[in-house]
């Protein structure tokens, strides 16, 4: 075991542990201990990601990128079906690693003073580490199970953590909803995971005598052991276009073409893999359709929104289509709805953040936009740029929340930004670290430069993004560019709407909480910092490793593309003002808000008092949650009363269960009457039943 | 007229009839009961040495002092129960036997 | 064939017969006085017969008196069981006899007489002696039924029990006398060579009839919640068990070793028997509040349940009636010490209210009784899950799916009661307190719950192994 081993060793158990002693024990160690000890856990797993990860982007690392799975102990064994509890150590799953660690490590640490005058301490740290930890064995399963076993983890991680405050009942039905929301997305995701089992089946032909798949067959897929749930199979059957026979098949396929009969229609397998498992990474991205949880997941402390609904739990979808990218490349039917429901997220997400007021729901839309963003470019095939952008967005994404935060805590918990205005002076540092991060989310940075890489993080990795969506030759890319072009001009305008509104003109807080604004203390502003360098320089600097020149060398291989995908190259060629769109797009969005919230301050106000149909449908959230109340909640309700009244209640209750009763105890107390008690019944009983046993022999022996 | 085997099987069903009739027609008194107890058990022997004469197989005779022996000691049985019963109950009329029923 | 030779086939029966003449000298001799001494020393008596009939178990199946008494597997195991469970009812009688009024040196005897009724017609190779041990068992019975002299109830229960038994007895005997007169012979083994005739089939139509009042299967059950209900408890204890499985594996026997040839003939009847006796178990027991009445239907229900497995047939159905029934009478007789133990204000209480809340005040007895409850319903992992199992599992090798399927319907009507038991244990207001358990009463409804619960549970593959003779009968 060298000692890339025992870091990942650490920077997967490190949490756990931490999870573990601070929650069963938080009453030995008081709340400090738990801090103590979680924090300094992460911490120091977070160290032992960045020891696995800088190597790997600077290429001191001389074997080159290190592509072996760790396997600590066999989960399931059934037959094809083999889970490991592993350590799968990819560029893909350090990437994630280090995201992960480094920006839980500093939400701890951001915790320690944001939680200060919370009773239950320990409890949201034991939470904290518990998320962490979950997130990790999902970034580093090997397999889909264990991926599974991660993905519920968080969304147990997610939901503690959303209902931590658990009596304000606000918190609690956020946390419901994005519990059932996600089990939407998860039931999909489970689904997905059953057809690949049933799908993915070594052909007959290949089977050894007793059952076990042949060495040949292995040889062709470049595994030890077949397993239709892990990775390696599928990635390697899909290379080489293996045969499988599904269950129940009569003949072996090549996979990329096996194709089912759903409702008359036959559709190859993949695509229906690959269309399952988006569903999946739809509830847990809050994807268009199944967004609504994540602005009202916003109810949970500010940390948490930082740490799981910006930085790393609503990445875990962009992360598995990245990791299915061997899927991807071999669908269009998913890969196209896949470009399609992230461009319409990005575009929808960020109208509806213009028109809100609540500081922390303004970034959690901007965190559903920029998810759209990372959605299509996975969608089109340029999963590097997906990663890309997953990376820069957790840092500044992370500071904006945590800054959000600082001005909260500065406020004593007031989120509305209708009652905000003029903090600069207040708090001026928050009021950088906030500009920081809006510069790298809108991207700001000198485009069309050869050579020079100067810019904000998000700059590197949205441009990328809307490059690839100008260049690439799917069906759907021109939408995707335009409505990304679009989102960026909106983006822009709502970031500086949140800046002017919270920090600028005059103050619209009451003087007493105004007058007791005051920056965060230390504790808070440290991570904030190194945030803030992030969301500087993480465009940059890994800008090359990710998606330009040595990103080949950088993936080895982690990330599949096709023969014929060579999306991230194509985008060098494309126009010059295509490189300077974004750029515009969010000069216009400056501008715009500048202009409303600046110049003409009040006026977005009074369009807002003004109460037009644009505004309340913006500010409404296009009604989806009316839709859905309308749609689900209540046709939910009213079939489920019509099930219940009609269906289950008279119908089956009435038949079954209280039917059945009924005649139960009506046969009961029929047979309670003939018990008469005398004498004469019983022997006349006992009589007939002898007349008719025999009656019944003479007629059968007529019969026979 | 000879006297067949199916004369005496007819004469016992008979007997075995009007016994079982006896149990469950009579509806007053309980040594009624008994005495049709005593008729069941009649034809059941008429059956058995019958069955033993026109075979020429000893057991059914056998059988048949069984089942005398056995009729006496449940005529002794029942009598006792009846008795107790009695002391009890103030009665022996069918009809007043149903405390236990449902 | 020595008369010496003869007594030592038959030694479990010459035993306890043996020692019942002795005791009821000592008894008539000593009065009342010596009935404590008695009741142990048969208890004692009861357990070693027990052992040599486990013995009979291991040994190859033999003929004696002339072929009237006649070895084998199948019934020899079924009369270790009889005695056994007749050892454990003698064992926890003690204290409500004491309590009850019927400390009588009869009272032992009539339950050694019973038992060896039961262990008679078991082995029963010839009608006649047959017809001895069922009349033996009957006639101890039905003194045992009316014991409590000066009760109403129970003397009415005796009244009822004999009337119905002796016309019963009556169907028997007339049967017997009908296979006799058409197959030209008492024995066992001859009679199963007799050519076909519909007089036969009569006879056996007449004696499956007396034979299933014995083991009240429906419609032939009238009589048991009557006498149940009425019936002293400890006695009530024992006729829901010993003679239970007696009754059953007698069925079974007579069905198998004499009219073998004949099962087109009876199966189907059985199977209806079967049918009845488990639906009218489920359903009759559903508005019963007495829990002794409750119990006879469960114990109809049981016999039910049995019978399937004596429907399936001899080369099916053989372990599954031993395994069955070994499993539900270890459990009943648990089941009764609760009944046993349902005293207050040291007067007999018997409803299913007068167990409310018995989990607050007797835990433990509340947890054995939940226990053997479950067992007796067929639930999972306790003993009586498996012995359904193997009963259903012999109706199906058998062909005999409509009756499976009736059983489990069965199975699921008759958890309603089961669960009214349960529910009061633990999910009622506790009423007023019970009086202290026996001893004898704790005892063995501990050891019946421990034998349903692990014990069997693990060791089924030991029972099932135990009953599973090549080629019983």
């Amino acid at each position: 075991m060298g000692w890339q081993e025992i870091a990942a060793l650490i920077v997967v158990f490190a949490p756990g542990v931490a999870a573990a002693v601070a929650g069963l024990g938080q009453r030995v160690l008081g709340d400090r201990g738990a801090m103590a000890i979680t924090t300094g856990l992460v911490l120091a797993a977070a160290g032992a990601a960045a020891s696995l990860f800088f190597p790997l982007v600077f290429g001191t690392h001389a074997e080159g990128a290190h592509h072996e799975t760790l396997v600590l102990a066999t989960w399931i064994d059934v037959g094809p079906i083999v889970a490991d509890w592993a350590i799968r150590m990819d560029t893909l799953s350090i990437v994630m690693m280090f995201v992960v660690t480094s920006v839980s490590a500093l939400v701890h640490i951001y915790s320690i003073s944001y939680m200060e005058e919370d009773p239950h301490r320990a409890r949201f740290f034991a939470y904290l580490s518990l998320f962490t930890f979950a997130m990790l064995m999902l970034v580093t399963a090997d397999n889909f199970i264990q991926l599974f076993f991660g993905w519920e983890g968080v969304g147990l991680a997610s939901y503690l953590l959303i209902g931590f405050w658990y009596k304000k009942p606000s918190a609690n039905s956020a946390a419901i909803k994005a519990f059932v929301v996600n089990r939407v997305g998860d039931f999909g995701f489970a689904l997905g995971i059953m057809a690949l089992a049933f799908m993915l089946r070594a052909p007959d032909q290949f089977l050894n005598p007793d059952g076990s798949v042949g060495a040949d067959y292995l040889a062709l897929l470049g595994v030890d052991k077949f397993s239709s749930v892990k990775f390696d199979t599928l990635f390697g059957a899909i290379r080489a276009d293996a045969l499988v026979q599904p269950f129940g098949a009569a003949t072996a396929v090549p996979i990329q073409s096996v194709t089912f009969e759903f409702l008359g229609q036959y559709v190859y397998g993949l695509e229906i893999v690959g269309f399952l498992l988006f569903i999946g990474a739809m509830g847990k991205s809050a994807q268009f359709l199944l967004h609504t949880w994540l602005p009202d997941a916003m109810e949970g402390p500010t940390p948490v929104s930082a740490l799981i609904h910006a930085a790393t739990m609503v990445t875990a979808g962009v992360f598995l289509v990245c990791r299915c990218s061997p899927v991807y490349e071999h669908t269009v039917v998913a890969a196209d709805i896949i470009t399609v429901i992230g461009a319409v997220t990005c575009f929808f997400a960020a109208t509806i953040g213009l028109a809100q007021n609540d500081i922390k729901r303004v970034i959690a839309y901007s965190t559903c936009s920029q998810l759209g963003y990372m959605f299509f470019a996975a969608g089109l095939g340029a999963y590097e740029a997906a990663m890309f952008h997953l990376f820069t967005h957790a840092f500044f994404k992370a500071l904006l929340f945590l800054s959000a935060g600082a001005v909260i805590h500065g406020l004593h918990h007031e989120q509305d930004m209708r009652n905000m205005g003029g903090l600069r002076t207040k708090m001026p540092i928050t009021w950088g670290m906030m500009v920081i991060g809006t510069l790298a989310l809108t991207g700001v940075g000198l485009p069309a430069v050869e050579g020079l890489h100067l810019g904000f993080a998000g700059f590197f990795s949205k441009d990328a993004i809307i490059e690839t969506a100008y260049a690439s030759h799917d069906t759907f890319a021109p939408l995707a560019f335009w409505l990304s072009i679009g989102a960026a001009v909106l983006t822009s305008f709502y970031s500086w709407r949140l800046i002017l509104m919270t920090f600028h003109g005059r103050t619209r807080a009451d003087h007493h909480t105004f007058d007791h604004a005051h920056d965060a203390p230390v504790v808070m502003l440290i991570p904030l910092g190194l945030l803030a360098v992030g969301a500087v320089f993480a465009g940059g600097v890994f800008y090359d490793a990710f998606v330009e020149h040595h990103n080949e060398a950088f993936w080895a291989g982690s990330i599949y593309r096709g023969e014929d995908n060579h999306v991230l190259h194509e985008r060098h060629y494309v126009p010059l003002w295509v490189l300077l769109a974004p750029a515009a797009a969010w000069v216009s969005g400056l501008l715009a808000a500048l202009y409303f919230y600046g110049l003409r301050a009040g006026l977005g106000a009074r369009i807002a008092a003004s109460g037009g149909p644009l505004h309340s449908f913006l500010s409404r959230k296009w009604y989806f949650d009316e839709l859905y109340n309308f749609v689900f909640v209540r046709g939910a309700a009213l079939l489920g009363d019509l099930f219940w009244k009609v269906g289950d209640r008279a119908v089956i209750d009435g038949l079954g269960p209280d039917g059945l009763t009924a005649a139960a105890k009506a046969g009961a107390g029929g047979l309670s009457r003939l018990h008469t008690g005398y004498l004469f019944h019983y022997a006349l009983v006992i009589l007939l039943s002898a007349v008719a046993i025999g009656a019944f022999i003479l007629f059968g022996q007529g019969r026979g | 007229m000879d006297l067949t085997i199916g004369h005496y099987v007819a004469f016992s069903a008979a007997l075995f009839t009007i016994g079982v009739f006896g149990i469950f027609v009579n509806r007053k008194n309980i040594i009624v009961i008994l005495m049709a107890i005593e008729l069941i058990l009649l034809s059941v022997n008429i059956n058995l040495v019958a069955f033993s004469v026109f075979s020429g197989d000893i057991a059914g005779q056998v059988f048949a002092m069984l089942v005398l022996t056995v009729a006496a000691a449940e005529a002794a049985v029942g009598l006792a129960i009846l008795v107790v019963y009695f002391r009890n109950r103030g009665e022996i009329a069918v009809e007043g036997v149903n405390v236990l029923r449902g | 064939m020595t008369l010496i030779s003869d007594l030592q086939i038959a030694a479990p029966e010459i035993l306890l017969s043996g020692f019942a003449l002795v005791a009821l000298l000592v008894g008539a001799f000593a009065g009342d006085g010596s009935s404590r001494f008695l009741r142990a020393f048969s208890t004692v008596v009861l357990a070693l017969a027990s052992l040599l009939a486990f013995r009979q178990v291991a040994l190859p199946p033999e003929a004696a008196f002339g072929g009237l008494y006649q070895t084998s597997e199948f019934t020899s195991f079924a009369k270790g069981v009889v005695y056994a469970i007749g050892a454990g009812a003698l064992f926890m009688s003690g204290g409500a006899v004491r309590r009850d009024g019927m400390e009588r040196y009869e009272f032992p005897l009539l339950m050694i007489f019973a038992s060896f009724g039961a262990g008679v017609m078991l082995s029963a190779g010839d009608l006649m002696s047959l017809y001895m041990g069922v009349e033996c068992l009957s006639l101890s019975s039905y003194v045992l039924a009316a014991f409590l002299r000066d009760d109403l109830r129970s003397s009415e229960a005796g009244l009822k029990y004999f009337v119905l038994g002796a016309l019963a007895s009556g169907l028997l005997l007339y049967g017997a006398s009908l296979v006799y007169g058409f197959a030209g012979s008492t024995r066992f083994d001859q009679i199963a060579d007799a050519p076909y005739s519909i007089g036969l089939v009569f006879g056996l139509v007449l004696m499956i009839c007396g034979l299933a009042f014995k083991a009240s299967a429906a419609p032939f059950h009238i009589w048991t919640p009557d006498v149940y209900e009425g019936g002293p408890s400890p006695v009530v204890a024992f006729f829901a068990t010993a003679p239970k499985i007696a009754a059953v594996v007698v069925f079974a026997n007579v069905l198998f070793s004499a009219f073998g040839v004949m099962e087109d003939q009876w199966a189907l009847i059985v199977a209806v028997l079967a049918a009845a006796s488990m639906l009218i178990g489920a359903f009759g027991a559903l508005n019963q509040n007495n829990i002794k009445r409750l119990l006879a239907y469960s114990s109809i229900g049981n016999v039910g349940f049995a019978l399937i497995g004596v429907a399936a047939g001899e080369t099916f159905g053989t372990s599954s009636i031993l395994v069955y029934m070994t499993i539900y009478v270890v459990a009943t007789l648990g089941l009764f010490g609760g009944v046993l133990a349902m005293r207050r204000d040291g007067k007999n209480v018997e409803l299913i209210s007068d167990l409310n809340g018995l989990s607050r005040m007797k835990p433990a007895l509340a947890i054995a009784l939940t226990a053997l409850v479950f067992s007796v319903a067929g639930i999972p992992p306790l003993a009586g899950f498996f012995g359904k199992l193997m009963v259903f599992r012999a109706g199906l090798q058998a062909d005999l799916l409509w009756l499976v399927i009736v059983g489990v319907i069965s199975s699921v009507v008759s958890l309603g009661y089961y669960l009214r038991i349960i529910w009061a244990i633990w999910g009622k207001e506790p009423a007023a307190a019970l009086d202290p358990v026996d001893f004898g009463v704790g005892v063995t409804v501990v050891a019946s719950t421990v034998i349903t619960f692990p014990v069997l549970v693990i060791w089924i593959g030991g029972l099932i192994n135990a009953t599973s003779f090549a080629a019983a009968g």
